[in-house]
């Protein structure tokens, strides 16, 4: 009786052998994603209206163009150049800034601009965590879907931390990087932390002239160095502390937080400063949020110069911007990241210009160029590792060293820029044509040359790339103008970060290089499993047999094996 | 093994008691604060600790070249006291434009209207003294509340870093309160209530706010409804770590979540024990093998060791179930050999 299942068995491995030797002659077919499936986010954020991109004067102050297509709000600038308690209330309404975030009195030197200057910063979390949903708040994307956990010191900011209350996305004030600070030689600066935020801060003013103390605030407790192994204690959550300087020396330099540096530092707690030569009647712009083009520069800047750009490359580490998305108990988030968290073996992820990563660099960090101009470039690493900047179609020239003057005899004008963590670089873009300095108008990149600089978290195309865009080559919403057939809404897209979109499918008409579908038939992997299942379905029905007719088993499998030896004779015989 | 199977009771007794203490309330808050707090009480205005950037000499300045003639510098008014305690007195505060222009603004307008805000950025917002929800034929009482907000009042609830003094507020139905919004840290916090109808509190919020320490009176009314509304600071991070309550009005709606010592977290964290370092450690050389019991309990859910607890458990369940599966399998062998 046996025989006929074991046949039927035996027909059934042979039909299955044979379908999946005939399916493995042909390859799976190439699947096209197509665009309709993707969310593109508008390459220019709507909601800022066209306006704020004219060059306008608002409170008597003079505010540039900017053809970027997030340019900057410019109430805000008119309200920071001023000072938030010189300005309507109207004016302020429009920026939300509180009222005292700037400060501006006592033409003490009686040159026409105010000598005593206070910045009040708060310390914001980006992207943290919230035991109330699964979801991140404030939400900060740094690229499309990209939503790294951060801390930045924001301007003092008055009302709601989000949009409104429906929205939670971050109040436009609230981002990366921390604010780019601006003040003159001479000035009586105050800036004070209000620590906003759970852990505790200070800031460390690298390179500005501060004094080590200075007399309000020292008594042996608060000091001006931010060091809390050697100035001061730290600054606790709730509380708030005046770093006072009044500079002699101008150049670009470099605040950051000195609390736990080797994760604050990184976590975005990390800003330009600019002190500003002194001249008359210089009513500066004290903070330049977000950085990028400086759309009412200092009077000796435009001396030399038709346009300036603040230029911060940061780096981030994924697994440590985490840990504020991971836990919410403040206790926890100290542990994982004072004591668990291992900085040696990390690696950044993220890197980025002005607190963006490509495509949205293109927003608001591009250099928008005209022929024959000199731009000043502003640029600082508050990364981990050195970079190496390059220019696209440009030589640029070096004129200051970490603020400082180098010999104009002595100058270097290159194509790569290696900066070391923290150190800055002036240069002296020039946009004439002659084969040195340019080499013609177009939509230039430019880009940190150590390749994963232009990635985001390891997908390219993303970083801190962005270009040097001549205007003729610029379309009306402030996007660059490529080459015929280039489209970089595909980058506009959450689904390309995700990894999930094959990057030369549109290129591909043959579909050559598109992302191969699945094996009709089975794999070989799946064969093997199919093997296994018969072979075990088979040694369970002996058992069955084995047990259930254990009676005649024993005449069974005298039976089988004649049968089978039957079989082998005849097979041989045959 | 007695030993073990003693605290492994008082590990589920220890558990139980944390599951009452996560849901249990504090009524000892819900008692109303009248403590009397006059509008026009500034003894919490702790400006000598204040910085001086508001050295209201700021208009000696040279603005040669800078057209103020625009400038509303009314509004700004330093020389005054602090108006933000003083609602009715409307004559130096901005007051942002009707519902009507609202729109107007651009999409960074964060201001809302009926909106209040004083040259230190104090604010009143959704403030209603007279108009009544329909709900409501009268006002059905008058009470002043005081709220205290700072990093001092989390101390009480562990894992949080920023809290409201009290997490719970119950006020009868139509009830016009006075809020005396008290910040005893030098941070800006808010008093931020949510859910109002919107006919008569723009986007359904009454608002105060304090850029520091400060004290800020807001008057309004709610409605018939029994509802619970939710109050919070909304500075990042703040309401997360803590700063959170609830307005009970009536017999009240569905309590919120993750308000310190009153309501349970929707998401929570996981928490393990470490190897900190114990003076005991150190001077245990009595050889008493007196470990504290939390580091017997704590060795008693350890994995990594040779035979654990909780392996020690599974046997002794093992012990007891033994027999009964003895028993069934006899059980169906008798059925078995029946059929
Ligand atoms: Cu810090
Ligand atoms: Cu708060």
């Amino acid at each position: 009786m046996p025989i006929r299942y074991f046949m039927a068995i035996f027909a059934c491995c042979g039909v299955f052998t044979a379908t999946s030797v005939q399916a493995s002659l042909k390859l799976p077919e190439t699947v096209k994603v197509d665009p309709a499936a993707l969310e593109f986010e508008p390459m220019c954020d709507p909601k800022i209206p066209a306006s704020w991109r004219k060059a306008q004067v608002i409170e008597g102050v003079q505010i540039e163009a900017s053809e970027h297509c997030s340019p900057d709000n410019p109430h805000l600038i008119a309200a920071v150049v001023k000072g938030t308690n010189n300005i309507s209330m109207n004016t302020l309404m429009e920026t939300g800034l509180s009222p005292d975030t700037v400060i501006k009195t006592d033409d003490i030197d009686g040159d026409g601009d105010p000598d005593r200057i206070t910045i009040k910063l708060e310390v914001i979390e980006l992207n943290g965590r919230t035991p109330d949903f699964e979801g991140l708040v404030p939400q900060f994307e740094i690229a499309p879907g990209i939503t790294p956990g951060a801390w930045v010191f924001a301007p003092k900011t008055s009302g709601m931390s989000t949009e409104n209350f429906e929205s939670l996305r971050a109040n436009y004030l609230l981002r990366l990087p921390s604010p780019v600070i601006r003040v003159e030689v001479g000035d009586i600066v105050r800036i004070v932390v209000e620590n906003t935020h759970y852990f505790p801060h200070t800031i460390h003013l690298h390179g500005v002239d501060h004094p080590f103390s200075h007399h309000e605030y020292n008594g042996g407790k608060y000091g001006n160095d931010g060091v809390p192994q050697t100035s001061e204690l730290d600054l606790m959550p709730g509380q708030s502390r005046v770093y006072e300087f009044q500079a002699r020396q101008p150049g670009t330099m470099f605040y950051h937080c000195h609390v736990q540096t080797h994760t604050h530092l990184a976590m975005g707690l990390a800003g330009m400063i600019v002190v500003e030569e002194n001249r008359p009647n210089n009513w500066l712009q004290t903070l330049n949020i977000g950085g990028g083009k400086v759309r009412h520069p200092s009077v000796a800047v435009k001396e030399h110069y038709d346009q300036e750009y603040d230029l911060q490359y940061h780096a981030m580490d994924k697994e440590l911007s985490q840990i504020i998305q991971k836990y919410n108990d403040p206790r926890l988030i100290a542990r994982e990241m004072n004591r668990r968290y291992d900085l040696t073996d990390a690696t950044e992820d993220y890197y980025t210009l002005n607190g963006l990563s490509f495509p949205y660099t293109l927003r608001e960090s591009m250099i928008i160029a005209e022929p024959d101009q000199k731009i000043k470039l502003r640029m600082l690493n508050s990364g981990g590792e050195f970079i190496a900047v390059h220019t696209h179609g440009h030589k640029a020239t070096i004129t200051h060293y970490d603020g400082v003057e180098q010999n104009p005899a002595a100058r270097i004008t290159r194509d790569v820029f290696d900066m070391a963590p923290a150190q800055r670089l002036d240069l002296l873009l020039n946009t004439t044509n002659d084969g040195l300095h340019n080499y013609g108008e177009g939509a230039w990149l430019f880009h940190d040359h150590r390749e994963k600089g232009i990635t985001t978290d390891g997908m390219s195309e993303g970083g801190s790339m962005s270009m040097i865009t001549y205007k003729s080559y610029l379309d009306e919403i402030g996007m660059p103008v490529v080459a015929h057939g280039i489209d970089l809404s595909i980058y506009f897209t959450k689904e390309y970060y995700q990894r999930r979109l094959p990057i030369w499918q549109h290129l591909d008409e043959a579909g050559t290089l598109g992302a191969p579908g699945v094996r009709s038939g089975f794999n070989p992997e799946t064969k093997t499993s199919m093997i296994n299942l018969i072979g075990g379905f088979i040694v369970g029905l002996l058992i069955y047999l084995l047990i259930t007719r254990r009676q005649n088993a024993s005449a069974a499998m005298a039976s089988v094996a004649a049968k089978i030896k039957g079989l082998k004779g005849g097979k041989a015989n045959g | 093994m007695v030993k073990y199977l003693f605290i492994a009771l008082i590990g589920l007794s220890v558990t139980g008691a944390t599951a009452l203490a996560q849901n249990s309330t504090d009524h000892s808050n819900h008692d109303k604060d009248h403590s009397g707090h006059s509008a026009h009480d500034h003894a919490n205005h702790d400006h000598a600790s204040d910085d001086h950037s508001h050295d209201h000499s700021e208009h000696d300045t040279d603005h040669s070249g800078h057209d103020h003639d625009h400038d509303d510098h009314s509004s700004m008014d330093h020389g005054h006291d602090h108006p933000m305690d003083a609602p009715g007195e409307h004559g130096m505060l901005h007051h942002d434009h009707d519902h009507t222009d609202h729109h107007a603004h651009g999409e960074h307008h964060h201001h809302g209207d009926g909106h209040i805000m004083d040259h230190e950025g104090t604010h009143i917002m959704g403030q209603n003294f007279d108009k009544l929800p329909s709900s409501c034929s009268s006002i059905s009482e008058d009470i002043e509340i005081t709220v205290r907000a700072g990093r001092k009042y989390a101390k009480k609830f562990p894992g949080t870093a920023f809290a409201f003094d009290q997490q719970e507020w119950r006020v009868k139905p139509c009830s016009r309160i006075t809020w005396h919004f008290v910040n005893e840290d030098k941070v800006r916090h808010q008093f931020m209530m949510h859910g109002l109808p919107r006919y008569l509190y723009h986007l359904g919020m009454f608002h105060l706010e304090n850029t520091g320490p400060r004290t800020v009176t807001g008057t309004m009314i709610v409605p018939a409804a029994d509802e619970t509304y939710l109050v919070h600071c909304d500075i990042a991070q703040h309401m997360e770590k803590g700063m959170k309550a609830q307005l009970v009005v009536g017999k009240g709606g569905e309590n919120l979540p993750s308000i310190p010592g009153l309501t349970p977290y929707v998401l929570n964290d996981v928490y393990e024990a470490e190897d900190l370092p114990k003076v005991s450690d150190k001077a245990n050389t009595g050889g008493k093998n007196a470990k504290p019991i939390m580091q017997q309990i704590t060795d008693f859910f350890n994995d990594n060791v040779p035979i654990s607890g909780l392996a020690l458990t599974g046997l002794l369940l093992g012990f007891i179930c033994a027999p009964l599966f003895a028993r069934m399998i006899a059980l169906r062998k008798k059925e078995s050999s029946n059929a």
